[in-house]
C-alpha cells in the first residue's frame, strides 16, 4: 500500500465513533427504557402543561390590544365557553368513567382480595391467591379450567387464523384470475360475512350429531354419512361421548376441535377473501405485464408479485385474526351448548371469565380477565414486532 | 370445445404438411396446442374448486332453510334429503308459541322480539348521539387537556373489553338495574372506535366551510346539524347499521343481568324448542295425550329459530352491503 492509497482511505467519510457496544439485547432494553421514559416526560409535559394552562396568568403586554375591557362575570363568561368542549364530552366521559375507567381499576384490585365476595364486599386478606388457584385449577367450585381453556384457546386460534388465511389467499387468487362471473362467486362467498355465531353454530352442530333412538328413526348426522362412504366408523363429534385424548389432567378433545375449526374457517373465510380480493385488484397491471415479457411462470409471479404486494393485507388479517381468535366464545356455545361440551372441556379463556361471573366467584374472575389481558397485551406486543419487520415491502 | 377441435385438426394438418420439410413449424404448434390444453384445465380447475368453495359457503343457509321446514322424521332418516318431501310451515307456529324455557316466568317471541327492538333503537340512536357530539366536540372544539383526553380514551381500545365485564356485572347488580332495559343499553353507548372514526371524518371537513357557516349567522350546534352530518352520513350510516346488529347479536351481557323475559334474541335461539301441547289442544307429533317426542328439543324446530335470527341479518346484509362492509372492513370487528 503506498503513501497515496493510504490518504485516499483516511480522506474517506469516517462513520461517527460507535458509542459503547452493547450486547444486543442489551442495547434492545436501553433503548425500550428510553422510549419508556420519553413516553412518560411526554405524557407528564402534557399533564404539567395542563393543569398550568388552568391556573397560569398570561403574563400582560402594556402595548397589545387586548379586545374589549371587559366586565370581570362577562371575561369568565367567555372563559367559561372556551371551555364548553367539556359540555359536548361529559356524557360520554361520565359513562366511560363509570364502565370503563372504573372497571380498569376494581378489576386489579379485586383480583388481589383473598376470597372476594361481590354482594358484601368483604374478603380476607390481599395476595396472590386467586392466580395461584385459577392456574392451579383448585377453585372448588365445579367450574371451567384455566389451562385447559387457554390450551382451547390457543390450539384453536393458531389452527384456524392461518388456515382460514391460507384457504382465503386460494380462493382471492382464483378469484383474481377468472374472468366470467366473478361477481357471482363474490357474491356467495361473502354470504356468510354477516352472521349470527350461536346460530350458525346450532347449524353446523346438525351436521355433526348423532340423533337419539328416542323416537322413530335416527340418523348419525350428514358428516358421519358422508364418512361412512369412505369406510370411517361413525365418530361422536359433538356429544358426550366424543374421542379425546388425555394428556395429565388435560384433554385434548380432538374431534370437538376439528368441529370448531371447520365452523371458524367457514365463518373467518369472508372477510379474509375480502380484504385479500381487493388487495389483488388494486395491484398495478404494469406489474404483471412486466413478468409476462419477462416470461415469468405463473408461480413466480405469484411469489414475486403478488405475495409481496398483499403482505401488509396478510399481516393485518393474522393481527385481527388471532386477537378475535383469542376472545372466542359464542360460537363454541352455538356448537357445544352453555357448557362448552362435556364438563368444559371445550371452554375458552372469555368463557372461563363468564362461567365464573355467573359462579358467582368474581374474585377467580378477575384474576382470569387480568390474565387474559396479559395474555392479550403479550400477543399484541409480539405482533407489533413481526408486522413492523413484514410490512416494509412497499 | 368446437374452437379447441378445429385447431387440434389444423394443427394435425400443417404437422403432416410440415413432415417433409423439417420440424420447426410443427412444434411450434405442438406448443401452442399443449399451451392451449393446459389453459383449458388450469381453468376448469379454477371454477371447480370455487364452486367447491361457494357451495360449502352457501350450504349451512341452504341446510337452515330447509330443515326449518322438514317434518321431524324425514330430518332424522339416515339418507339426508336435500328437499323437503312436505312442507310444515307450522313448525313456525310453533316455535312463535313456544316459551323460552320450563320456567315460570315465559317469554313468548313476540316478548323477545320486541325486547330486542326497543333496546337495539333506543341505543343506536342515544349512542349516536353520543357519539356525534363527542366526536364533534374533539374534531372542531378547543378545550384544555383535550388530546389528552382523547388518548386516554384510545388507550382503553387496547384493553380487552371482557376486563370490564365482571365490575360491571356488580356495578349493575348494586344498582338495582337488572331485569330492565336500562342495563343493556348504558353500558354499550360510548363506543371509542366509532368516535374516534368519526373524528376523523369531521376533520376532514374544510375549516372554510365553518367559517362560512358562522358568517351567515350559523351557531355551533346548527352547523353540527347542518353541514357536518349530512356530509358524514355514509359513515353514520355504517356506525347505525353495526350498532344495531351488535345488539341483535349480543347474548353475554343479557344471559348475565337479565332473566327470562328481559333477554334478547340470540338468548332465546340458545334455548331447546321442543313439541308443547298448545291450549287449544295443538300439537305437531300428536301421540295420546301429548306429543310423540316429549319434552325432547326438537331439531326442526330449533333450524326455525335460527332462520328467525339468521334471516333478517342475510336481508339487511344484501341490501347494505356496501355500509356495512365500510365499517367492518375498518374495525375488523362485528358490532
Amino acid at each position: 500500500m503506498t503513501e497515496n492509497d493510504k490518504d485516499i482511505i483516511e480522506t474517506e467519510p469516517q462513520p461517527e465513533a460507535p458509542k459503547k457496544k452493547h450486547n444486543r439485547f442489551v442495547q434492545y432494553f436501553i433503548n425500550l427504557g428510553a422510549r419508556i421514559k420519553g413516553w412518560f416526560v411526554d405524557k407528564f409535559l402534557t399533564v404539567k402543561d395542563f393543569f398550568s394552562g388552568l391556573f397560569r396568568k398570561k403574563p400582560k403586554d402594556e402595548f397589545a390590544y387586548d379586545g374589549p375591557q371587559l366586565s370581570k362575570g362577562e371575561k369568565f363568561r367567555r372563559g367559561l365557553k372556551a371551555q364548553s368542549g367539556w359540555l359536548f364530552v361529559a356524557p360520554a366521559l361520565i359513562l366511560m368513567a363509570v364502565f370503563t375507567f372504573y372497571p380498569i381499576v376494581a378489576a386489579f384490585v379485586n383480583s388481589f382480595k383473598q376470597g372476594y365476595s361481590s354482594t358484601t364486599g368483604a374478603f380476607n386478606g390481599w395476595g396472590f391467591d386467586n392466580f395461584v388457584r385459577v392456574l392451579k385449577g383448585d377453585t372448588g367450585t365445579g367450574g371451567a379450567n384455566f389451562v385447559q381453556c387457554l390450551v382451547n384457546t390457543l390450539i384453536l386460534t393458531f389452527i384456524s387464523v392461518p388456515l382460514s388465511t391460507l384457504l382465503a389467499l386460494l380462493i382471492s387468487v382464483g378469484l383474481n384470475s377468472i374472468k366470467r362471473v366473478q361477481k357471482a362467486y363474490q357474491t356467495i362467498l361473502f354470504l356468510p360475512y354477516l352472521t349470527n355465531a350461536l346460530a350458525m353454530g346450532a347449524v353446523f352442530a346438525t351436521f355433526f350429531k348423532i340423533i337419539g333412538t328416542k323416537s322413530y328413526t335416527e340418523t348419525v348426522g350428514m358428516v358421519n354419512i358422508v364418512l361412512g362412504w369412505f369406510g370411517i366408523d361413525p365418530v361422536d363429534w359433538v356429544g358426550a361421548t366424543s374421542p379425546h385424548w388425555q394428556i395429565g389432567s388435560l384433554s385434548i378433545p380432538w374431534a370437538k376441535y376439528i368441529v370448531a375449526t371447520i365452523y371458524e374457517v367457514w365463518s373467518g373465510l369472508p372477510f379474509k377473501i375480502l380484504i385479500l380480493f381487493s388487495a389483488m385488484q388494486s395491484i398495478n397491471k404494469q406489474y404483471y405485464d412486466a413478468a409476462k415479457v419477462d416470461g415469468a411462470s405463473r408461480w413466480t409471479v405469484l411469489w414475486k408479485i403478488t405475495a409481496p404486494m398483499i403482505m401488509p393485507q396478510i399481516s393485518y388479517l393474522l393481527v385481527t385474526g388471532i386477537m378475535g381468535g383469542m376472545k372466542q366464545y359464542s360460537a363454541i356455545v352455538g356448537l357445544f351448548g352453555e357448557t362448552m361440551g362435556q364438563a368444559y372441556d371445550m371452554g375458552t379463556m372469555v368463557g372461563y371469565l363468564y362461567n365464573y361471573i355467573e359462579l358467582g366467584q368474581m374474585g377467580y374472575a378477575f384474576a382470569g380477565s387480568l390474565m387474559l389481558f396479559v395474555i392479550i397485551m403479550i400477543i399484541t406486543f409480539i405482533n407489533n414486532k413481526v408486522t413492523k419487520k413484514r410490512t416494509t415491502y412497499r | 370445445m368446437a374452437k379447441f377441435n378445429k385447431s387440434a385438426a389444423e394443427g394435425a394438418v400443417v404437422g403432416q404438411w410440415d413432415l417433409s420439410s423439417g420440424g420447426e413449424k410443427f412444434d411450434a404448434e405442438k406448443v401452442r396446442k399443449r399451451e392451449k390444453t393446459k389453459y383449458i384445465i388450469k381453468n376448469v380447475l379454477v371454477y371447480l374448486f370455487l364452486t367447491v368453495c361457494a357451495v360449502l359457503a352457501f350450504l349451512p343457509f341452504y341446510w337452515m332453510i330447509i330443515s326449518s321446514l322438514k317434518v321431524e322424521e324425514e330430518f332424522r332418516e339416515s339418507v339426508p334429503t336435500f328437499f323437503p318431501h312436505t312442507f310444515q310451515w307450522k313448525n313456525y307456529w310453533m316455535i312463535f308459541h313456544q316459551v323460552t324455557s320450563e320456567s315460570s316466568t315465559n317469554a313468548t317471541f313476540g316478548r323477545i322480539l320486541a325486547n330486542t327492538l326497543i333496546v337495539g333503537l333506543l341505543s343506536t340512536f342515544l349512542g349516536l348521539v353520543i357519539i356525534v357530539i363527542t366526536a364533534y366536540a374533539f374534531a372542531r372544539m378547543e378545550f384544555k387537556g383535550k388530546n389528552l383526553l382523547f388518548a386516554v380514551m384510545l388507550a382503553t381500545m387496547m384493553i380487552p373489553g371482557e376486563l370490564f365485564t365482571a365490575s360491571n356485572y356488580i356495578t349493575v347488580a348494586k344498582a338495582g338495574m337488572t331485569d330492565s332495559y336500562v342495563v343493556l343499553i348504558l353500558p354499550f353507548l360510548v363506543s371509542v372506535y366509532y368516535i374516534y372514526l368519526l373524528r376523523n371524518n369531521f376533520m376532514q371537513i374544510p375549516n372554510s366551510l365553518y367559517q362560512a357557516a358562522k358568517i351567515d349567522g350559523l351557531s355551533d350546534l346548527g352547523y353540527l346539524i347542518k353541514v357536518m352530518i349530512p356530509l358524514t352520513a355514509p359513515t353514520l350510516i355504517s356506525i347505525t347499521l353495526l350498532r344495531f346488529i351488535g345488539t341483535w347479536n349480543s347474548y353475554i351481557w343479557p344471559r348475565l343481568v337479565n332473566t327470562q323475559p328481559w333477554q334478547m334474541i340470540t338468548n332465546w335461539v340458545t334455548g331447546g324448542f321442543v313439541d308443547r301441547v298448545q291450549p287449544d289442544g295443538f300439537v305437531l307429533y300428536p301421540e295420546g295425550a301429548g306429543s310423540a317426542y316429549g319434552t325432547m328439543p326438537l331439531d326442526t324446530l330449533k333450524m326455525a329459530a335460527v332462520c328467525m335470527v339468521s334471516l333478517p341479518l342475510l336481508i339487511l346484509f344484501i341490501f347494505c352491503r356496501k355500509y356495512i362492509m365500510r365499517g367492518v372492513s375498518k374495525s375488523g370487528t362485528k358490532g
